[in-house]
């Protein structure tokens, strides 16, 4: 036997193993199969999606007495292109529905319309592609949260003051949409808010917290912070800057994961807008479960931000565990009621400061 | 197993016409052995997965999918033959791209979309070029190693197209242009559904077969072997190193400007995000595919081959549900095994030749030793 042989029979017999021991079994019932694809399976907010995805498609299955499988197709990192290619196959390999969070909206819209044209209903969820022939979209609203992140800040130091808006990416075109909800309401409604400037950044906790300190190097006046996202929390490395050199500055940022709270913990960031990310998938099977069942669905859902303040903490905690986060601090769940009452309630909080 | 390879030759002047045989080249041993593996493994996905596998959309779109890296793999094989190393292939994809989409975007309804069409795929051609003519120039100008050289292009190339574009993504083309790569080619007409795009496919089997013809029957692809096989014994057979070096960056651009010329018409837009990190997924196509990081070894169908095998294995992982989490440890893994198994049996070859080579020599040089003794005895 040659070499070249026996590496074609290695090889050969380790795929077959691999396939064989990694297939899965074959369950009995109608099968319903949804394809999700998120962001990037590096991102713990997409895990929560997933998870809340598996857990409706579970409950459904229940009811329903059928098979959901929730089929994740998520790529490791964001690509837009794979995402297409993973739309696609999903199509061609006979997927019932998928579900899409867009990591760039204008790459996948043929193939969401490739799909679509299959008979494979798809839905986004939280970056949308407005263009294609999706049948929905589950997300919040940007421009409303951009106000919301703004009206709260007002609410922590006053209606007057120097404000910095940390905006990440500045080309995004869902945060541009938050920076503009923010100055339309300080335009409309907060005349003695003076916007110092848009800070962008690379996405990072590292180069946010260094644009967070550039900032206030260069503008020591600077008041409150309106974060259109919550990259620098990400690391705890500015709680003891704004607890020790600017104790009177204070922070307003969107979304509330595990690493994040300590802000909240410390006063740094009195309010946190979180995101109901287990959310996103629940409710997307959800409706695309509906729209199969030939239900008519509503275009665009809106997801209303929950508010995290030191008062909902311990609740806000349990709700993440109960999401499936497995790094909430354990002194967080200490602080309010586990159970069932906590998770419904924050999920069902509606907006905080929503002043339409 | 050596003597079945694309290896280098002891000296270039081998190289300088290609023998008959090599001018119809057959497929290898090696590439055998890749064949053998991507059938056995569709065979074993076609029983396990069954209909979610086996039908005409999952195939077009596993070759379609397969096509940009397969494209840009057989460029970079001959710059590894070459002995070389481009790490800025993404990054031209990238700009290539956006230049291109910057053409093709918004198009006036008053010109001639075809006008603007081919003005756009020849600016990704020549901006693919262009950026290889660079990498090529400044790899034989500066004497620097090329991983060095294209490290530092990679950033460049990438940054312009981020500055260029301001981190938009560009679309809105011509349907001119965009329906070229999403024909159906008519093969509805055979049952065929409407969705299935085969121009990525054909494509790239094109591009394949005019890297098989450039390096196994033409002389200066043969140029290619000589250099990566012995740089100083090419030069001092009379060889335009220099030439043939930039040429294999300009090739591998103009690999990555056929790419996203294809990426554009398929995904209809262009930002400079695009193929991040498939600078890796290049080369593992190509040094699975028998390219020798050393250079002198290494085939343009064997590129092919690579890539058609790792995303093979891509589509397994997917067809068969497996956790999509583990599909980079899985391909990482069956690099790695594929690469060190054929390193192993090279290494085996090698020694099994020597040893033969030994048993030859073994009666010669007790002839030579008879011979000295007698002359010896005589001259005394």
């Amino acid at each position: 036997m040659s070499n070249a042989m026996k590496m074609v029979a290695v090889l050969l017999g380790s795929a077959m193993l691999l396939a064989a021991g990694c297939q899965d079994e074959e369950q009995q019932g109608e099968e319903i199969r949804i394809g999700l694809i998120a962001k990037s399976s590096n991102n713990p907010v997409f895990l929560a999606a997933r998870a809340g995805a598996e857990a409706r498609a579970a409950e459904l299955s229940k009811e329903h007495g059928m098979n959901i499988v929730i089929d994740w197709q998520t790529p490791p990192t964001e690509n837009a292109e794979e995402q297409a290619n993973r739309i696609n196959q999903l199509a061609a390999s006979g997927a019932d529905a998928i579900i899409v969070s867009a990591s760039g909206a204008e790459a996948i819209t043929p193939a969401i319309d490739s799909a679509v044209a299959q008979g494979v209903p798809v839905m986004m969820f939280d970056s949308d592609a407005p263009n294609s022939d999706r049948f929905a979209f589950y997300g919040v609203n940007d421009l409303q949260t951009g106000q919301n992140v703004i009206d709260a800040l007002v609410g922590v130091i006053g209606d007057q003051g120097d404000v910095a808006i940390l905006a990440g990416n500045q080309n995004a075109p869902n945060l541009q949409e938050r920076v503009r909800g923010i100055r339309e309401r300080v335009a409309a409604q907060y005349p003695n808010i003076r916007i110092v400037d848009v800070f962008y950044h690379v996405e990072t906790p590292e180069d946010a917290t260094d644009a967070v300190r550039r900032a206030m190097e260069a503008n020591p006046q600077i008041n409150g912070w309106a974060m259109v996202g919550g990259w620098p929390l990400f690391s705890d490395a500015l709680v003891q800057d704004f607890k020790n050199r600017w104790p009177n500055v204070k922070i307003v940022a969107v979304d509330a994961l595990p690493a994040q709270l300590v802000y909240v913990e410390q006063g740094v960031a009195p309010v946190l807008l979180a995101q109901k990310v287990y959310d996103w998938g629940y409710q997307s099977v959800d409706l695309t479960f509906r729209k199969l069942q030939g239900e008519d669905v509503p275009e665009i859902n809106i997801m209303e931000l929950v508010p995290v303040t030191p008062e909902s903490l311990g609740e806000w905690a349990h709700q993440l565990q109960d999401w499936g986060f497995e790094d909430v601090p354990q002194r967080y769940l200490e602080m309010g009621a586990a159970g069932e009452g906590a998770a419904t309630q924050a999920a069902t909080a509606p907006a905080t400061a929503d002043g339409n | 197993m050596e003597s079945t390879q694309t290896s280098a030759p002891p000296a270039a002047l081998d190289y300088a016409r290609p023998p008959v045989q090599r001018r119809l080249p057959l497929p290898r041993l090696q590439e055998l052995g890749l064949l053998l593996v991507i059938f056995a493994l569709w065979g074993t996905l076609a029983i396990l997965a069954g209909g979610r596998f086996v039908n005409w959309g999952v195939q077009i779109n596993y070759f379609k999918d397969t096509s940009i890296v397969a494209i840009m793999a057989v460029g970079m094989t001959a710059v590894i033959i070459s002995g070389g190393i481009d790490l800025s292939v993404g990054s031209i994809y990238a700009l290539a791209g956006v230049a291109s989409a910057m053409v093709l975007q918004n198009p006036d309804p008053n010109s001639s979309m075809w006008a603007i069409t081919l003005v756009g795929i020849a600016t990704a051609l020549a901006v693919a070029v262009g950026c290889g003519l660079i990498n090529g120039i400044a790899v034989v100008g500066l004497k620097v190693h090329p991983f060095i050289i294209t490290l530092g292009t990679m950033l460049v190339f990438r940054g312009v197209a981020f500055v260029a574009t301001k981190a938009r993504s560009i679309g809105n083309f011509p349907e001119t242009f965009t329906d070229l790569a999403r024909s159906n080619l008519g093969l509805h007409w055979l049952g065929v559904p409407r969705f299935v795009q085969p121009v990525p496919m054909l494509v790239m089997f094109a591009v394949t077969a005019l890297g098989v013809m450039y390096l196994n029957a033409m002389v200066a692809g043969r140029h290619v072997y000589a250099v990566g096989g012995n740089l100083e014994t090419a030069r001092f057979s009379g060889l335009r190193t220099n030439g043939i070096l930039v040429g294999v960056y300009v090739l591998v651009g103009l690999s990555a400007g056929v790419a996203t010329t294809l990426a554009n018409g398929i995904y209809g837009s262009a930002s400079s995000a695009r193929g991040v990190g498939y600078e890796l997924r290049v080369i593992a196509a190509a040094v699975v595919g028998g390219a020798s990081l050393s250079g002198g070894r290494g085939s343009a169908f064997g590129a092919l081959l690579g890539a058609l095998l790792i995303q093979l294995i891509s589509q397994g992982i997917s067809s068969l549900r497996i956790d999509q989490n583990y599909n980079d440890i899985i391909i990482g893994f069956a690099i790695v095994v594929a690469v060190v198994l054929d390193h192993v049996s090279r290494q085996l070859a090698e020694r099994r030749l020597a040893s033969a080579a030994r048993v030859q020599a073994e009666p010669i040089e007790a002839a030579v030793e008879t011979n000295e003794s007698r002359s010896q005895g005589e001259t005394r």
